[in-house]
């Protein structure tokens, strides 16, 4: 990173840039710090000494969590959610993705078109008809409403950076492949998805951030507290214990304990992963 | 005498081409459930917007009344016009100025570069929830960091109530919105400087430029396309910007915070009236706003010439 | 115009575990044209770029007309740099390329209108001057990165091989054009390069650099004539020099090399004798077919078979094998040959134009009339 003509500067002419980059990782890295030091302290605590560290590590906190305050029934719905749609999307993108890196046939256009469009598509634009649809077809309130909804919505993304991928994959393997009389299916399933791994991986990444997240479709199509993903379980507990403070900060614990998990043996990745739709 | 030459050969198996079954098992899923939801309910909402949709399935065509109220005499949507409007301006223009200056920073070799990049990211892989929640915190009026760190710096007179007051309550939104986000556009930016040819910056170098001058004539300039490519995708995604506002404000306090999307959901499922097609009337004309902004900025801020290097 | 000298220089890279430049010393002349030549990461464009002032310098000095300038940052040292790449700025014109580093130094416009013209029209780019570098083929864009450095009037030119990226024909007259410049403009300059046939036709003096260090430096003919050792043998000249395993032996105090089966007698020379065993060298073209023309001087000739025949044109190579097959050697003869390969033969090589090399440090051994 850097390039030598750029860096060159002598330590005394850095010391505003040095107190700058101490500032910004303070107010970017600092609240977690300041929500993880919380959850494990009692709400009574917390407002005597808002700022302090803990005194007890109250462990128990996370259990009464889990339990009583039903962070485990929610943590559970979002493992569901997001683990199932993750995996359709991954599998069904990557087959459209194959199929229009490869394959030369009368709609591609029309079918690239369609499925790409849906990266511009405002939300709005389809919650309130979703909504609709799924009373209608009895999968309102339900987690596999959810699940197809997201898969549906995230369709796009996947199939544009897998078939980005696909597509530069050389054509004489697949050609060989042929003579060798694998079928499609097998070429698909032993030589594009082995090679697309990296790419794969990216979507992995990409979508379970993003579902793991998702809160407006959530919102809308989920009403009993018993199916609430992690979010709206969190935004339930922010409207009815407000004052709670030291439990909300644990159940925010429990929603980013994941992605924190992931992103410290995984962080390369998931940087790439999160920002892979904008980086051509 | 030439005769044409049909050499009936076998044909070759053209590996670019597949049976119509083998195609249909690629892209069937994929097709009917994008069609099943995505296509149908954008087109349902089509037909939402010129019908009165009641509960029990009661629905009575109205033509285009639901965007002649909503043009004319409704004053919280142009409220919320407004709101999300300044909101996609000057966060846009935040963030994206934000995102290339962390870049520059990290850009210029500091210690510890890598692990700032991580730490300086961390925030954009939160939920918007997350993020709602913490900032709503920090500023409580009373214990919130925001206050007391103002009370610490002896400015106790500028304390506010950030979310509670309608003056404030839009900017402080706008701030949290950016400080998840500036780390995105970091990123972005840093993998466009590292494609910088050095040559040219030391070309630079011996054209007298120092740092500044770098950035300001050649820099800049050079990542134009990237910068234009960020500004267009943190527009659209802030005008249809939703879970931050609910979660921190519900777009109060008296509509300062109402974006147009949050302003939807609450016609839809807040309303004393229960009726889909009012706000699938707005969903429908904000959908066209906003694609009408891409293309004019689009063609406005598009590279005339190609920028090959 | 300025006196450029290099002392001691070294240049190490973090995590690098040799120096990729170690010690070098390079004087060059007010007005010379000194060619750094040597194969890829033999450190030239290093050396090269710790004169800019592009690169740090790791030890020793940069000089400039007597001044140090290793602290002096490179917009400063008054020095213009044509980069391999060409480096054009590409949102800019050819005209706001050319006129940028003068404007930067707040040149007054009407004498960066004069100058910037004045290159324009010297090297064929005044058509160009309001188009995009993107808009301009190979050889275009190379004169204006070469207009570029003219339009600074600097004290030294430096040139980063500027024809690799070129093609064949393009570079042959672009060579030209950068001779004409030169003898026109005059300015100092240092040159680097991995090709030879630039290094022998444009530098009034090459350096040859291999693996961080000099290994010889000289006016080109001297250097081709004279090689200090078998790298440098082997690098001027195309095909390349031969080298064959000898040994010396003194026969009626007379020194003997004997090689490929035959034994040449070293009239005229004392040459130290050498315990470790030489490598005889010899240019294709001091090989000959028989009969051997006039005029030449005492021919050793050596049975051989013939292994190939290359007809260029005009010339041709024989590729030979010596008869007691201990020796493979290229020669280069006339338009015409009547061998064919199989062919047992004799060839004729001129003794007065063998180089000898110890074949242990490959360094040549200096051999002249005692």
């Amino acid at each position: 990173m850097g390039s030598p003509a750029l860096s060159w500067f002598s330590y005394v002419r850095r010391t505003p840039l040095l107190i700058f980059l101490l500032l910004y990782t303070v107010i970017s890295g600092g609240p977690f710090l300041w929500v993880a030091a919380m959850s494990l302290r009692t709400t009574p605590e917390i407002f005597a000494a808002p700022y302090a560290l803990p005194t007890r590590l109250h462990w128990e906190k996370f259990v009464e969590a889990w339990t009583k305050s039903n962070y485990g029934t929610y943590f559970w719905n979002s493992v569901i959610v997001v683990v199932t749609a993750v995996a359709l999307l991954t599998v069904i993108g990557a087959m459209v993705a194959h199929a229009l890196a490869r394959y030369r046939f009368r709609g591609s256009r029309l079918v690239r078109f369609a499925i790409l469009s849906g990266l511009i598509l405002p939300p709005q634009l389809m919650i309130l008809s979703l909504f609709q649809i799924l009373l209608e077809y009895g999968l309102y309130n339900t987690l596999s409403g959810l699940i197809v909804v997201y898969v549906a919505g995230h369709l796009a993304i996947t199939v544009y950076i897998l078939e980005g991928f696909f597509a530069q994959i050389p054509q004489d393997l697949f050609d060989a492949a042929r003579m060798d009389g694998y079928s499609d299916f097998e070429i698909f399933w032993r030589i594009t998805l082995p090679i697309g791994v990296p790419a794969l991986f990216t979507t992995v990444t990409l979508n379970f951030i993003i579902l793991w997240n998702e809160f407006l479709y959530a919102v809308v199509l989920l009403t009993e507290d018993e199916k609430r993903t992690l979010p709206l379980g969190i935004m339930h507990f922010m409207g009815s214990h407000q004052l709670d403070v030291g439990m909300l900060a644990t159940g925010l614990m429990i929603t980013i304990a994941p992605i924190i998990l992931l992103y410290a043996f995984f962080s390369e990745t998931m940087i790439k992963g999160m920002t892979a739709g904008a980086v051509r | 005498m030439l005769r044409p030459a049909r050499l009936r050969a076998r044909p070759e198996p053209d590996a670019r081409r597949a049976a119509p079954a083998t195609l249909a098992l690629f892209l069937a899923p994929a097709l009917v459930l994008y069609a099943g939801f995505m296509v149908y309910p954008v087109l349902r909402t089509f037909y939402n917007s010129v019908h009165t949709i009641r509960p029990q399935g009661v629905q009575e065509f109205v033509g285009l009344a639901n965007f002649r109220e909503l043009l004319s005499t409704d004053l919280v949507f142009w409220k919320a016009v407004g709101n999300t409007a300044i909101f996609a301006v000057i966060a846009t223009t935040a963030d994206v100025l934000g995102g290339l200056l962390i870049a520059l920073c990290l850009f210029s070799r500091p210690p510890f570069a890598k692990l700032l990049r991580v730490v300086w990211f961390t925030p954009v892989l939160m939920s918007y929830v997350v993020v709602g929640v913490i900032w709503v915190w920090i500023y409580d009026y009373d214990w919130g960091l925001a206050n007391s760190v103002l009370r610490w710096l002896g400015l106790g007179a500028w304390e506010q109530s950030w979310l509670g007051d309608p003056r404030t309550a839009l900017g402080s939104v706008m701030v949290t919105h950016i400080w998840k986000w500036l780390g995105f556009n970091m990123i972005i930016f840093l993998a466009a400087l590292s494609a910088l040819p050095s040559e040219v910056l030391g070309a630079a170098e011996l054209d007298n430029c120092g740092w500044f001058a770098k950035l300001v004539y050649i820099v800049i300039p050079m990542l134009r396309p990237t910068i234009v490519n960020l500004t267009v995708l943190s527009f659209i995604g802030k005008m249809m910007i939703f879970d931050l506002v609910w979660i921190m404000t519900g777009g109060g306090p008296l509509w300062s915070t109402e974006t147009v999307s949050t302003y939807v959901y609450k016609r839809a499922f807040d309303w004393n009236t229960f009726d889909l097609g009012y706000p699938s009337a707005i969903a429908v004309l904000w959908f066209f706003i906003i694609m009408i902004f891409v293309v004019l900025m689009t063609r406005v801020f598009r590279q005339r010439d190609k920028l090959e290097f | 115009m300025a006196v450029v000298e290099i002392e001691n220089l070294t240049k190490r890279y973090d995590g690098g575990a040799e120096p990729a430049v170690r010690g070098v010393s390079l004087a060059v002349a007010d007005g010379e044209f000194m060619v750094l030549l040597g194969p890829s990461g033999c450190g030239k464009s290093s050396v090269l770029r710790m004169i800019a002032g592009l690169e740090p310098i790791t030890e020793g000095t940069v000089s400039i007309d007597g001044h140090v300038v290793n602290h002096v940052p490179a917009r400063d040292r008054d020095i213009a740099m044509v980069f391999q790449s060409y480096a054009l700025y590409p949102h800019m014109t050819v005209y706001q390329n050319l006129a940028f580093g003068l404007r930067r130094r707040s040149v007054a416009p009407a004498e960066i209108e004069r100058r910037v013209r004045g290159a324009a029209e010297r090297l064929g780019l005044s058509p160009f001057l309001a188009r995009k570098p993107h808009a301009l083929s190979g050889g275009q864009r190379q004169r204006v990165a070469l207009g570029r450095a003219i339009v600074r009037d600097p004290k030294v030119f430096l040139f980063d091989e500027p024809l690799s990226n070129l093609d064949a024909a393009l570079r042959v007259s672009t060579r030209n054009e950068l001779i004409k410049q030169q003898n026109e403009i005059g300015i100092t300059t240092i040159y680097v390069t991995h090709d030879q046939v630039e290094a022998m036709t444009m530098g009034h003096r090459i350096c040859i650099m291999d693996k961080g260090e000099v290994i010889q430096v000289g006016r080109p003919l001297e250097v081709y004539g004279k090689p200090a050792n078998t790298f440098v043998a082997r690098f001027l000249g195309n095909p390349p020099m031969n080298l064959m395993k000898a040994e010396l032996g003194a026969v009626d105090g007379r020194v003997r090399c004997h090689v490929a089966g035959i034994s040449i007698e070293l009239a005229e020379r004392s040459v130290a004798a050498v315990a470790s065993g030489v490598i005889l060298g010899v240019r294709p073209e001091d090989l000959y077919e028989m009969p051997v023309p006039t005029g030449l001087g005492p021919m050793a000739e050596i049975p051989v078979r013939v292994i190939a025949v290359e007809p260029l044109g005009a010339e041709t190579l024989l590729v030979l094998a010596s008869a007691d097959g201990s020796q493979e050697f290229i020669a280069r003869v006339g338009r015409q040959t009547r061998l064919n390969p199989g062919d047992r033969s004799t060839i004729a090589l001129d003794t007065a134009r063998i180089h000898l090399f110890d074949a242990a440090t490959s360094r040549a051994i200096p051999h002249g009339r005692a």
